[in-house]
């Protein structure tokens, strides 16, 4: 008696469990709208990788990968090789980076982006789910919809797009190694960049 | 110093002032600059510094700047032999943006940097010091990356004289720099999902509120609460690891810890190495659970061993002789009893151990016996256990209405009965330590709260054990010897260890507060004693009433010495007036009873203080503990027989009477009129 009412109290005091995206595990499922309007869902890509790309046109961690085109180059790869592109924002409305379908497909043209969808994500819900932390924060996951790498776009943890040039680019890294058929050696590293403007 | 040579040294330091001012770079949101702490440089180390001053709502980064941003970054571009050391990084404070935390400095911060300038630089000549800083500032909306190149020009001195505008910004830089902690051993060790550290020496003092700043950004997730638990000058720490924690676990973990004190914060600089629960080379899940039931074991043991301790045994020695008058009762009522006697242990168990719980998801740092930091506390307690001694002497006997607990005590009646006896010896036991308490509570204080309230219940657990037993395994009783004329003695030498006990609590008593405190508490004993003898109900209430009153006083620490006690004097007063101050004159002396309580109580209480503070009032003290003439005639004049008398005179006006009888609302309305 005394016991289960102890067990009782315990369950009561248990804390609630998320599933963190965790290297090794099925990516969290999820479903989406993009900038055209149109549902999006992780399993429609099942059998491809797919990349998603946490996003804000504003932030100077982002900008620095644009301006000189890295990130269209990465994107422009990953095209060719058949690799699914998702950029997701998940600023909140009136916050930095927020924009609408209109909005985040100008922004895509002007850039000479090629995110095969932008995810309107202003609850922040996917972010939350993934725990995204900062844009650019950088996921990639395989055929068998399990995550193989989560964290920074690459190793220099600057807004300096000269530094570019000599850093890591882990995620070229991931991508090539996966799509060889290998192991990823580095599958999480830390992100970096500006904080996500989520709403509260 | 002849006038023109004055002129001359002015205008060099014009002259310097102005280089100074131009190396300000104004960039957006942020002010950036190099400063010196003295006007000059000397052979040998030097002190200068990257001073960084964001406007309101907007902040630069630490080191280790948490989830978002990058830290600040120096690059010195120096004359030939100069040098310069890393950056010394103040310790950082710790913005909060929804779910994401980062470590930085929202308000000006020097970054100091020791520069050594070569023995064999040429005197007088100008030294242009130049970097290229770059920064991140960012305010909780919007982040915009900085740089500048910053200059600044000194001359050569053999003996430099300090920079007056940097003086206050350097020592403030020096205060928030990380202290070498020689005398803290700290130790970590992964566990499950969480990082464990253990920081030993710190005093009771420090640790009041305390924040852990890892210099690695991937080893913790920044925004999971930190647990922290004080016990016994060890500080435990536990946060959740980061889930980009890289595969090698690191061999040290560095960090900086900030106790803050009141108003006052003391970083450590802190290298811990892997500690007694050595991490395993990749954080293995489910470790905490492993140690778990040895944990519990401990509990139950330090339990048990509670029974022992002199504040509980004579308490619970009562149970037993109760059990040795009722073993003809039958096995069931037995059982109940037993039942009833642990649920009461546990349930206020886990009660304790809820509030400790909940205090500590509230940021305090208190471990096992925190009630005792309570002088309120400690004082019933020592009024319970005199109480319960005198009844154990026999020259008490508790009234039916006046302690139904005590009433348990003695006599098994009913299930309510033995439910309180059960709630009473844990009461009685929470000053007490045992062996094996220490070591599980400790681990308990640094888990998740339905772990932790597991092993508080099983300490409770150990604690009612002896008498579960004897209710369900009545054989055992026949161990106990017979009743007879021994139980009598027996109680009566029961008593001496409790009187011992409430002469400890009072020692600790008097330690918190100070020997009025521990006069008004034996005044209470008094009462206590008087509310055991009497007959009449009423006067036991009224007698009970007063105790509870004195004890209340007594605990109203003297949070504040009053500002600026001047002595009182008709030619203190007048010339005070004339200057147009508030004034506030406290008649007392220290026979008189009502004036030390309105001292206590009222006068010397933060929220007074600092009304008197904000009014500027100067207070005056006419004590009249000895005869005085002029205090006497100022009395009568205001047709007062003795003390106390209060008067205020706002701005210097006419004098106002304060009631006898003050309270702090009654004091500040009657300065702010």
């Amino acid at each position: 008696m005394l016991l289960r009412s102890l067990v009782v109290v315990c369950a009561l005091f248990a804390p609630l469990v998320f599933a963190a995206p965790e290297i090794g595990q099925p990516a969290p499922a999820f479903t989406a709208i993009d900038s055209n309007g149109k549902a999006v869902k992780l399993s429609d890509f099942k059998d491809k990788h797919v990349v998603l790309e946490w996003t804000n046109n504003k932030c100077p961690f982002v900008k620095k990968h644009y301006s000189g085109g890295n990130m269209q180059g990465l994107q422009t790869f990953a095209h060719e090789k058949g690799v699914v592109w998702l950029s997701v924002i998940s600023s909140a409305p009136g916050k930095e980076g927020h924009v609408d379908g209109a909005g985040a497909n100008a922004l895509t043209k002007d850039r000479g982006a090629s995110p095969s969808h932008v995810l309107l994500d202003e609850s922040g819900a996917i972010g939350r789910l993934y725990e995204a932390k900062t844009t650019p924060h950088m996921f990639i996951v395989a055929p068998d919809g399990k995550l193989i790498y989560k964290g920074g776009i690459d190793s220099n943890a600057s807004a300096d797009p000269d530094d570019i040039a000599d850093a890591t680019p882990y995620v070229k890294v991931a991508l090539t190694e996966a799509l060889a058929g290998k192991p990823v050696t580095e599958s999480s590293t830390r992100p970096y960049g500006c904080s996500i403007k989520y709403g509260s | 110093m002849s006038f023109p040579t004055r002129i001359i040294a002015v205008c060099a330091a014009l002259l310097v002032t102005a280089a100074v001012d131009a190396g300000v770079v104004r960039a957006p949101h942020i002010e950036a600059e190099l400063v010196a702490e003295n006007t000059a440089l000397k052979p040998g180390e030097n002190r200068v510094a990257l001073r960084l001053k964001p406007e309101a709502g907007w902040h630069t980064y630490w080191i280790n700047p948490g989830d978002a941003g990058y830290a600040t970054t120096l690059e010195w571009n120096l004359p030939t032999g100069f040098s310069a050391s890393p950056m010394v990084w103040p310790h950082p404070e710790l913005h909060t943006l929804g779910e994401l935390t980062t470590y930085g400095y929202g308000a000006e911060t020097l970054h100091r940097v020791v520069l050594t300038v070569p023995a064999g630089a040429l005197p007088n000549q100008p030294v242009a010091l130049e970097a290229k800083a770059k920064w991140l500032v960012c305010s909780e909306e919007v982040c915009i990356p900085g740089e500048a190149a910053l200059k600044l020009t000194l001359p050569l001195s053999d003996a430099p004289t300090p920079d007056p505008r940097w003086a206050a910004a350097f020592a403030d830089a020096r205060e928030k720099t990380p202290k070498d902690a020689d005398a803290l051993k700290a130790e970590f060790s992964l566990s499950g999902k969480q990082l464990l550290l253990k920081v030993e020496g710190l005093s009771a003092a420090d640790a009041a509120r305390a924040q852990f700043f890892p210099t690695a950004s991937n080893l913790v997730d920044h925004s999971a609460r930190q647990h922290l638990a004080f016990d016994d000058r060890t500080l435990r720490f536990t946060q959740d690891l980061s889930t980009y924690l890289p595969a090698a676990v690191p061999q040290t973990i560095s960090g900086v810890l900030v106790v803050q004190d009141r108003d006052h914060s003391t970083a450590y600089s802190i290298n811990a190495v892997p500690g007694e629960a050595s991490p395993p080379s990749s954080p293995a899940p489910g470790l905490a659970s492993q140690g778990l039931p040895l944990i519990l074991g401990f509990a139950l043991l330090g339990g048990l061993i509670l029974n022992l301790m002199p504040c509980v045994f004579p308490v619970l020695s009562l149970k037993a002789l109760a059990l040795v008058e009722t073993r003809e009762a039958s096995r069931a009522e037995n059982r109940a009893q037993a039942l009833a006697y642990t649920a009461g242990v546990v349930i206020s168990c886990a009660a304790v151990a809820s509030v400790l719980i909940g205090l500590r998801a509230g940021g305090e740092a208190i471990g096992w016996g925190f009630q005792l930091q309570s002088p309120v506390f400690v004082g019933l307690m020592v009024y319970l256990l005199f109480a319960l001694g005198l009844a154990l002497s026999g020259v008490a006997e508790f009234g039916a209405g006046l302690m139904n607990l005590g009433d348990a005590l003695t006599r098994s009646r009913g299930l309510a009965g033995s439910f309180f006896t059960g709630v009473l010896a844990l009461v009685v036991a929470s000053p007490c330590t045992a062996p094996f308490m220490g070591t599980a509570l400790g681990f308990a204080l640094t888990q998740s709260a339905p772990v932790a309230l597991l092993i508080f219940s099983t300490l409770g657990l150990g604690l009612a054990l002896p008498f579960l037993l004897l209710g369900f395994f009545p054989r055992l009783a026949g161990f106990l010897p017979k009743p007879g004329a021994w139980m009598l003695r027996f109680r009566q030498w029961m008593a001496f260890p409790l009187y011992l006990s409430a002469v400890w609590l009072l020692w600790v008593l008097m330690r918190q507060t100070g020997a009025d405190a521990a006069a008004l508490t034996l005044i209470g004993l008094v009462l206590i004693a008087f509310a055991l003898t009497v007959k009449q109900n009423i006067l036991k209430w009224v007698a009970l009433a007063a105790a509870l009153t004195l004890l209340w006083v007594a605990a109203q620490k003297p949070t504040v010495e009053s500002s600026d006690p001047q002595a009182w004097s008709p030619a203190r007063v007048a010339e005070l007036r004339a200057q147009g101050r508030t004034i506030f004159v406290d008649f007392t002396a220290d026979w008189c009873l009502t004036c030390k309580v309105n001292e206590r109580v009222v006068l010397h209480t933060e929220a007074v203080q600092a009304a008197f503070a904000k009014n500027k009032v100067a207070f005056l003290v006419a004590d009249w503990t000895n005869p005085d003439e002029a205090i006497a005639q100022e009395l009568s004049r205001f047709n007062r027989p003795g003390v106390p008398m209060y008067l205020v005179y706002v701005n210097g006006g006419e004098p106002k009477l304060l009631p006898q009888v003050l309270t702090p609302d009654i004091v500040i309305s009657a300065l702010e009129n």
